[in-house]
């Protein structure tokens, strides 16, 4: 087969407007606090795990998530940094602790602290022999995030395979493919050194100058923002594209084309 | 310490019993010694295959509940001693046995074979769980279908999440002239989107049905049919051999024209 089999042939050819499906309404949450998150904070790394939707049910998914954020940086960490711990009220028992820090230990990471909001967390902690800080438990005032600004770009060296679905509350850089059935959703853009065959969010707080960027774009779907498209049957020859918003809705361009014609340099738009 | 290797593959019904039951009649072949572990409880099948169904007499559920010892469970192959097989429960549900239970069970084995093959069960629930347990290495079962694939996927990032590092491809159940007539996808299709090394491609084949029904691994006839041949390469790379793959294009043109087209290439 010479096409991909995976893809529906979709509506317009390249620079086209994109469909744009009806049905599609704006993002309510965006990102939110979504992923396993590595941030390196002066001598230590932050790690911080997703509030809990519901009570300790999905310990085994995060855990996984853990392994694979691990793996994505692995060529990056720093031997022997230390590591916060941040689990805001889930509940964590000293086995779990145990998994974490094991897993840490695998690339070289030492965890030394954890800062929870939940009592039986940190008394966990405490006995399996970390530093706690236990803070007040969390203002459920999640909208204040909305306006929070950008975290690091979260740097990904991966393929995101069916099933696996990478949040983050700025620009996302992944290293590899985005396979059908994974998906990325940015607040910010979403830049793919690979092959883009998932779907993909850019802007996803409703930012509509956001972009997406993928060395070959054969998208289940792509969106800005609160638009969605799908991607033409895909060229027989592949070249890097960019997905924008246009005045008629999602468009791509060939990298060059864009740099050339579309792309203005902030200090020129000012 | 043997090789533990667990033959999974999201979806049901890609092969993975048939590819278990002959992989280790065919390492066994190669003089190793094997054990498989059914871990699909409650849906056993991998004794039926071998053709040991009427020999078993305790499970894996009565190891780890001390009814018997592990080599009570263990059930010789009457025509190649270097293979054993310790049965899944039948009756009893999934949940009987933990992951912990099932490594230690795979764990114990691996001291004393050369192999331990795991059949996973289809899904990536409990029973998924527990088969990649104690696994090191696993063996990624897919037919040339995109929901096939799509499953594998899901299942090569969980093996990935899991720090099970070798992973390997079987494509099963390819057939030749849909590829040709674009109706089906190719291997490279499916490796484009896997990225994970190939280890096998078995073709769609009756006979794979018919051993199936007798109970008589394919590996096992004395001719060698193109199924039996590209589980038996499939051994033979997990022992380290270079073996080339098979052409299946040609072996499965029947047409003189294309045969002659062939000889004149
Ligand atoms: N290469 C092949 N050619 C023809 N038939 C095949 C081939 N491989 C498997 N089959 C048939 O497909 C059916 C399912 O095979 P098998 O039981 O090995 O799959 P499985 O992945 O173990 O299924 P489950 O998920 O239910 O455990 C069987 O009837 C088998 O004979
Ligand atoms: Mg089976």
């Amino acid at each position: 087969m010479n096409a991909d089999p995976l893809l529906k042939p979709a509506t317009s050819p390249v620079p086209e407007p994109q469909d744009t499906e009806p049905e599609s309404e704006a993002p309510r949450h965006g990102p939110g606090p979504s992923s396993v998150y590595f941030k390196s904070e002066r001598d230590k790394l932050l790690l911080t795990l997703p509030k809990p939707v519901e009570p300790n049910v999905a310990w085994l998914p995060l855990w996984e998530e853990l392994q694979q954020q691990i793996r994505a940086g692995e060529r990056f960490w720093q031997v022997n940094s230390e590591v916060e711990l941040i689990v805001s009220d889930r509940l964590l028992d000293q086995g779990q602790l145990q998994m974490i820090a094991a897993a840490l230990d695998q690339v070289q990471l030492k965890l030394k602290r954890v800062n929870t909001s939940r009592r039986q967390t940190a008394m966990a902690a405490a006995a399996a022999g970390y530093a706690v800080e236990q803070e007040s438990p969390a203002l459920p005032l999640q909208s204040a995030a909305n306006a929070a600004p950008l975290e690091n770009p979260l740097y990904l060296e991966t393929t995101i395979r069916s099933g696996t679905e990478i949040r983050h509350h700025g620009n996302v850089v992944i290293v590899g493919d985005i396979n059908p059935g994974g998906s990325v959703i940015a607040t910010g853009d979403i830049l793919v050194w690979g092959r883009l065959r998932g779907v993909a969010h850019a802007g996803a707080q409703g930012n509509p100058d956001c972009r997406i960027m993928a060395l070959q774009i054969e998208a289940t779907q792509l969106r800005i923002a609160n638009q969605v498209a799908r991607t033409p049957k895909p060229p027989a020859q592949f070249y890097p594209e960019v997905a924008y918003i246009s005045s008629e809705g999602i468009k791509l361009a060939s990298a060059t084309e864009f740099g050339k014609n579309i792309f203005v340099p902030p200090q020129e738009a000012l | 310490m043997g090789r533990i290797i667990v033959i999974t593959s999201g979806k049901g019904g890609v092969g993975k019993t048939t590819c278990t039951a002959n992989l280790g009649m065919a390492l066994a072949r190669l003089g190793k010694k094997v054990a498989l572990m059914d871990a699909d409880f409650g849906l056993r099948n991998l004794d039926l295959l071998l053709g040991l169904e009427n020999r078993v007499v305790y499970t894996a559920l009565d190891v780890v509940s001390g009814q018997c010892r592990l080599d009570q469970a263990l059930v010789k192959d009457k025509r190649q001693n270097q293979l054993v097989l310790l049965p899944a429960a039948q009756s009893r549900d999934k949940d009987a046995i933990t992951p912990d239970q099932m490594k230690q069970l795979a764990l114990e084995l691996s001291q004393r074979f050369d192999y331990v093959l795991v059949d996973c069960p289809a899904g990536i629930e409990m029973g998924f769980r527990n088969a990649i347990a104690a696994a090191q290495e696993a063996l990624v079962v897919t037919t040339p279908e995109i929901a096939a694939v799509r499953d594998a996927d899901r299942v090569v990032g969980l093996l990935e999440a899991n720090r099970i590092k070798t992973i390997n491809l079987v494509v099963n159940r390819l057939r030749p002239a849909m590829v040709q007539a674009n109706d089906m996808m190719s291997v490279q299709d499916v490796q484009e989107i896997l990225s994970i090394p190939l280890i096998g491609v078995i073709p769609d084949d009756e006979q794979v049905i018919v051993s199936t029904n007798k109970g008589e691994p394919l590996v096992l006839a004395d001719n060698l049919s193109l199924p039996g041949l590209a589980i038996s390469n499939v051994a033979r790379r997990l022992e380290g051999q270079k073996v080339d793959f098979i052409d299946l294009d040609a072996a499965y043109d029947k047409s003189l024209l294309a045969r002659v087209r062939r000889f004149f290439r």
